[in-house]
């Protein structure tokens, strides 16, 4: 470790890594101190050069800045910005009991916003985060959230064949990527949004599957079975016979069955009124059918936001 | 391909006009480099790295007889004597057991330009060209695909220790600051990182003149890989114009549909910035062998079939070559 950092304690085991908390010696600022395991077969890790070459380009205020990396023996120290807290630990810590509450709406609005206005900016760039959710959404006292965490991340730009369906976090996981989809594009990061802003409002997650089917089924139980009417091109995906088979047997009736009350179902959970017009946006971010889907700078010109972008700019 | 130790900009094409009797096959290669097959790719790149080295191992020459006490510079590149399989053999042997794809083949030009534009010190010549794009290729791979292997991997297939490709790849990353990349203006960006010492550009207040406009336009285009491939096949396209005579073929650009002239080139940067599906590859007579590793089969694996294979991949690699370092 470089004597420029005091290492603190112990913020957590990421993936690839384990995080600290550091102090700046020269300055006193606080950084996150992300320290990488060199194996000495593997190298360094994939996941740490996407990392480094994604998120050194990426200067934004709702990403994580990547200050530097140090070199040493035998690991590599990412010194990134300081982030107090994340979206998965803060929403646990407001559990009464064993029922897990959702945010207030104001601050579901302005954390969705930070979210999307991230997101736009990884997509203007041609990158895919692929790994949305509440852990890797950094927050702090201010009330700011960031992306944090791009070791699944990809530059888009650049025509490669290979496109992993293992992407993604199964909760947040697209029914396309699910469906085996391999030409997924910025529409994969838009679906684990739309999973995001439910679990806000009610701090339980949306589609909390076990495994690829079940998490299937979750999703088509709640917004209806699609087909090629809906969703033209889907009877092409590699594991959609599968499951729309499974899904039949399960549910003769579904073909009759739309989709469910998104805002009823949400309500149940949410001590505040909901309007529809939180529950349209849920809908153009939950789009079965990823061409459907909003991007990222569209859902910013939701209504729902009206009060950021009509207010005056500085 | 702009920079002065490539010396590329020097080069004659000779079009072979004025031969009477040409028995080279002319083969035209789709503009989309996704579509062209790898065998093609391979031989293209294998030209282009020849090429190079014989350009400055001659100058390598001319400067010490010029002067006798002038050092070769030595990098972590360098082996002690040329390793004794061709660059062609090793780019296939590369290709075929560690998977390697178009993009990371392609890379691999690119980076010379790259790692040369910060490391003075590094030339491509035949003692530093095998362990340069085995850290090349290990490192494309690794940065830009979904499955790749690891260095242990890499390293067996490119016949040197596992411990000596780990400290190539961190030599590789380190200098060029993690810039693995092909983008737009990467190198440019690379070389102001290095001049004003700094680990990103995103934390420099002044940014040079060409850099003023919006970030995001800055890195909107990816069509650095589509520009070398297009640019290799105007070079060294011709066999006649190749040092390189592993394959007796002329490559020539296939010709835009005429009544799309203004919108071809559009179009091309449309295919390839969207990872369609591989279509098959024109398949030429000496198309790699091994069916199952050629283009279209190998594009549609998952990466955990991608491990099994490259599992198996490992016990096809029998044939062990080793390079000597220099240490």
């Amino acid at each position: 470790m470089s004597s420029q950092f005091k290492q603190l304690e112990k913020l957590g085991n990421g993936t690839y890594a384990t995080v600290y908390k550091g102090l700046n010696k020269t300055t006193g600022v606080y950084v996150a101190l992300k320290e990488v395991k060199l194996d000495s077969e593997e190298g360094t890790p994939s996941t740490a050069i996407r990392e480094i070459s994604l998120m050194k380009e990426l200067k934004h205020e709702n990403i994580v800045r990547l200050y530097d990396v140090i070199h040493t023996e035998n690991k590599l120290t990412l010194v990134f910005e300081y982030m107090d807290n994340d979206l998965k630990k803060y929403m646990d810590s407001l559990t009464v009991g064993n029922s897990p509450q959702g945010l207030e709406l104001h601050l579901v609005k302005y954390f969705q916003w930070q979210l999307l206005e991230g997101l736009a900016f990884c997509h203007a760039n041609k990158i895919l985060n692929r790994d949305l959710k509440p852990q890797n959404l950094l927050i702090n006292k201010k009330g700011q959230l960031k992306l944090g965490d791009f070791g699944l991340a990809r530059a888009f730009g650049i025509p490669v064949n290979t496109f992993s369906s293992e992407v993604v976090t199964l909760w947040y996981r697209a029914p396309d990527v699910l469906m085996g989809s391999r030409t997924y594009t910025t529409s994969i990061d838009i679906w684990s949004c739309g999973c995001i802003l439910a679990e806000m409002i009610t701090g339980k997650p949306l589609f909390p599957g076990t495994n690829d089917e079940e998490q299937l089924k979750l999703i088509f139980e709640m917004m209806g079975m699609p087909t090629e009417a809906t969703w033209p091109g889907v009877s092409q995906l590699p594991k959609y016979a599968a499951s729309s088979a499974s899904f039949q047997q399960q549910h003769p009736n579904a073909a009759l069955q739309g989709p469910k009350d998104l805002k009823e179902l949400l309500q149940v959970n949410c001590k505040e009124k909901l309007d529809d017009v939180v529950i349209n946006l849920l809908h153009g971010l939950l789009q079965l059918n990823p061409d459907m889907r909003l991007s990222a700078k569209q859902a910013l010109h939701h209504t729902w936001f009206a009060e950021y972008y009509q207010r005056p700019t500085n | 391909m702009s920079t002065p130790s490539s010396g590329t900009t020097q080069v004659n094409n000779n079009n072979n006009n004025n031969n009477d009797i040409n028995d080279t096959p002319t083969v035209f290669l789709p503009i989309n480099f996704l579509k062209c097959s790898r065998s093609d790719l391979i031989v293209l790149i294998s030209r282009m790295l020849v090429f190079l080295i014989q350009i400055n191992d001659n100058n390598a020459k001319a400067e010490e007889q010029k002067d006798e006490s002038a050092e070769t510079k030595l990098t972590r590149f360098h082996s002690s004597t040329p390793p004794n399989i061709s660059i062609y053999n090793y780019l296939i042997r590369l290709t075929k057991y560690s998977a390697l794809e178009s993009a990371v083949l392609l890379s691999s030009v690119y980076y010379i330009d790259l790692l040369s534009s910060i490391y003075p010190a590094f030339t491509l010549n035949s003692l530093t060209a095998h362990r340069y794009l085995l850290t090349a290729t290990s490192v494309a791979s690794k940065g830009l695909c979904d499955s790749c292997c690891t260095n242990a991997h890499y390293a067996k297939v490119g016949g040197v220790q596992c411990s000596e490709l780990n400290i190539l790849e961190e030599e590789f990353l380190r200098k060029v600051n993690y810039r693995v990349i092909p983008r737009d203006d990467n190198i440019m960006l690379c070389k102001f990182e290095h001049q004003q010492h700094e680990f990103s550009t995103t934390s420099l207040n002044v940014m040079p003149k060409e850099f003023e406009q919006p970030m995001l336009q800055r890195n909107s285009g990816y069509n650095v890989l589509g520009m070398y491939y297009r640019k290799m096949i105007l070079l060294i396209g011709s066999f006649s114009s190749s040092p390189d005579k592993s394959r007796k073929v002329d490559y020539k650009l296939e010709e835009p549909q005429s009544n799309l002239n203004n919108t071809s080139n559009a179009k091309v940067e449309l295919d390839l910035s969207q990872n369609g599906n591989p279509r098959p590859a024109n398949k030429r007579p000496y198309e790699m062998s091994s069916g199952n590793n050629s283009d279209a089969g190998t594009y549609q694996r998952n990466a955990k079939n991608n491990v099994s294979e490259m599992n198996h991949n490992k016990k096809l690699a029998t044939t062990e070559i080793k390079m000597r370092s220099n240490d």
